[in-house]
């Protein structure tokens, strides 16, 4: 359960990212965040990942209540989370296998659990027979399913997708976002941040309308909205 | 935290180091001089102290009688010597730290000391006074002792050697003072590039730390790479540090035993070497980890 309750957020520099959002996410949901560019869209996530803390207002994430979270307790509580970025993020010289595993070595995850679980996750993203393969050898969309194996690596219980199609071509897109309904119908609550409307208009999920630091709109099986 | 394996921090860490390399090499000479120069000021002033004690614990004051005087006015002098203060004395009071020795009885010592040299002087042609060897008690009063020695008649020359062991002490502390000040600049120089080199390795590995802070790795787990790192460049920098001082410490040792034989003590450096190595991995390792950790500092955190 994600809940935003009048939250802003001033960026030191004074710039007003966050004019008060309010919004609640229930488990197991599957939500479009969507909105020009410097609407706000980025800004949500990283105070979802406690990148960076509210000004103001209330959030809360399951039991923690990220206004009050310690530093300490921080790597805890993203281990609920797993992020996808439009840039991947993936380390170049490590293989497919490894950077999922590496998600779960530096949790502490014992090797043999490792062991188990990677191959599982990439079945899960379709990337089997791909484990030895070093990312530059593989398509943009293969690499963005590797990060998405990655974010699932911990089985967190919501996964954060900022832009995850945005360096990938048309058709590979759709694919990144069947498998994140797939996702979504195994339990997990969804975030996709994307300004394609093709996608949005397509899968009639709820679409959450953010301009300059608001939301302007908030529909279920809704479309995306022309005048964002 | 849990379950994590030492050998894949260390592994971390001399992949960074590698990757570092000239300022790996630069960080690991800087410390090391630091830990040669710290150990070298530091034997220097426990061998001074040595001999500053040996001189301290010697209590003694040796005075020499006018060549002229008369066998009747050198014990009238003796005997004015021993009803002074702060001359020792035994359980019931008698004088004991008053012993004459006769021109005669110096001659003999010192041609048994220096066999061969002085040969040709005779009992006739001896050119020495008589003097008195005087232990005192307390060495706080010496000023009052030397002060009363030197107002009686026929003494010529009172010898006392806490003048010297003062002059010694003035010196040393003298040094000191100028290797502390020097000893602070090249710490901070020393930190300040292991500093800069453990965050080369931290920038190098932004985007990795940038990872697995979004999937949840611990504070420790992050930092830890980093530390080894300090801890390694603490740990090279001293075992070099301790064979150069070895080496530095050798051959001063024999200069100084061949040319003041006798007179001053020197350690050797089996009696330190101990100390020397325990001494310089723990400044060693305690710069590294201060090293990394004002290098991690924020970034860390989030
Ligand atoms: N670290 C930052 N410091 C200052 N201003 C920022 C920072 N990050 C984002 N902003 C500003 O906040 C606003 C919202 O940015 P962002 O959330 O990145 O928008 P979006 O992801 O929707 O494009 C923009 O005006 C942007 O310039
Ligand atoms: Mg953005």
């Amino acid at each position: 359960m994600i809940d935003f309750k009048n939250v802003k957020k001033a960026y030191p520099n004074g710039t007003m990212a966050l004019k008060g959002i309010d919004l609640h996410v229930d488990d197991g949901e599957f939500v479009f965040i969507c909105g020009h560019s410097g609407a706000g869209k980025s800004t949500i996530i990283k105070l979802l990942l406690r990148e960076e803390r509210i000004s103001s207002g209330e959030l809360i994430v399951d039991d923690y209540d990220l206004s009050k979270l310690s530093n300490y307790r921080v790597p805890q509580y993203r281990r609920k989370l797993g992020v996808v970025f439009q840039d991947f993020r993936l380390f170049p010289k490590k293989t497919v296998y490894e950077n999922v595993a590496f998600a779960m070595e530096v949790i502490g995850t014992p090797r043999r659990d490792i062991n188990k679980r990677v191959p599982s996750i990439l079945r899960t993203v379709n990337l089997a027979g791909k484990e030895n393969s070093l990312p530059n050898e593989i398509s943009g969309g293969e690499q963005q399913r590797v990060a998405l194996a990655r974010a699932l690596a911990n089985n967190p219980s919501i996964i954060i997708a900022d832009e995850p199609t945005g360096n990938i071509d048309p058709k590979m897109s759709l694919e990144i976002m069947q498998l994140l309904l797939k996702i979504n119908k195994l339990g997990k609550t969804v975030l996709v941040v994307t300004h394609e409307k093709g996608l949005v208009d397509y899968y009639q999920q709820r679409v959450v309308s953010l301009q300059n630091g608001r939301i302007v709109d908030d529909k279920v099986g809704g479309m995306y909205n022309e005048k964002v | 935290m849990r379950r994590y394996n030492i050998f894949y921090f260390i592994g971390q860490a001399f992949t960074n180091l590698w990757r570092n390399g000239l300022m790996t090499f630069v960080s690991i000479a800087v410390l090391m001089s630091l830990l040669v120069v710290i150990g070298g000021f530091s034997l220097m002033v426990v061998n001074i102290d040595i001999n500053l004690k040996k001189f301290g614990e010697m209590n003694e004051i040796v005075v020499f009688v006018d060549r002229e005087a008369s066998e009747e006015k050198i014990e009238e002098i003796g005997n004015t010597i021993k009803a002074l203060d702060n001359i020792e004395k035994d359980s019931s009071g008698n004088v004991t730290g008053v012993t004459r020795i006769s021109k005669s009885e110096g001659l003999r010592q010192l041609k048994q000391e220096n066999p061969g040299v002085y040969d040709d002087i005779t009992d006739e042609n001896n050119p020495l006074p008589d003097k008195f060897v005087i232990t005192y008690e307390e060495t706080a009063k010496v000023p009052e002792l030397d002060y009363q020695l030197r107002q009686i008649e026929g003494i010529i020359k009172v010898n006392n050697r806490l003048d010297l062991a003062t002059g010694i002490e003035n010196l040393k502390n003298g040094i000191m003072l100028i290797f502390v000040w020097f000893l602070i600049i090249l710490f901070v120089v020393s930190l300040f590039i292991i500093v800069n080199t453990i965050k080369l390795s931290v920038f190098a590995r932004k985007d990795e730390i940038s990872i697995m802070r979004y999937v949840g790795a611990t504070r420790s787990f992050i930092s830890l790479p980093f530390i080894f790192e300090g801890i390694i460049i603490g740990v090279i920098s001293s075992v070099i540090a301790y064979f150069i001082e070895w080496f530095l410490y050798a051959y001063v040792e024999r200069m100084v035993v061949s040319d003041y034989l006798q007179m001053i003590d020197v350690l050797t450096f089996d009696d330190v070497s101990k100390y020397v190595l325990f001494g310089f991995l723990a400044i060693g390792i305690l710069t590294g980890v201060v090293g990394s950790s004002i290098s991690l500092g924020k970034y860390s955190n989030k």
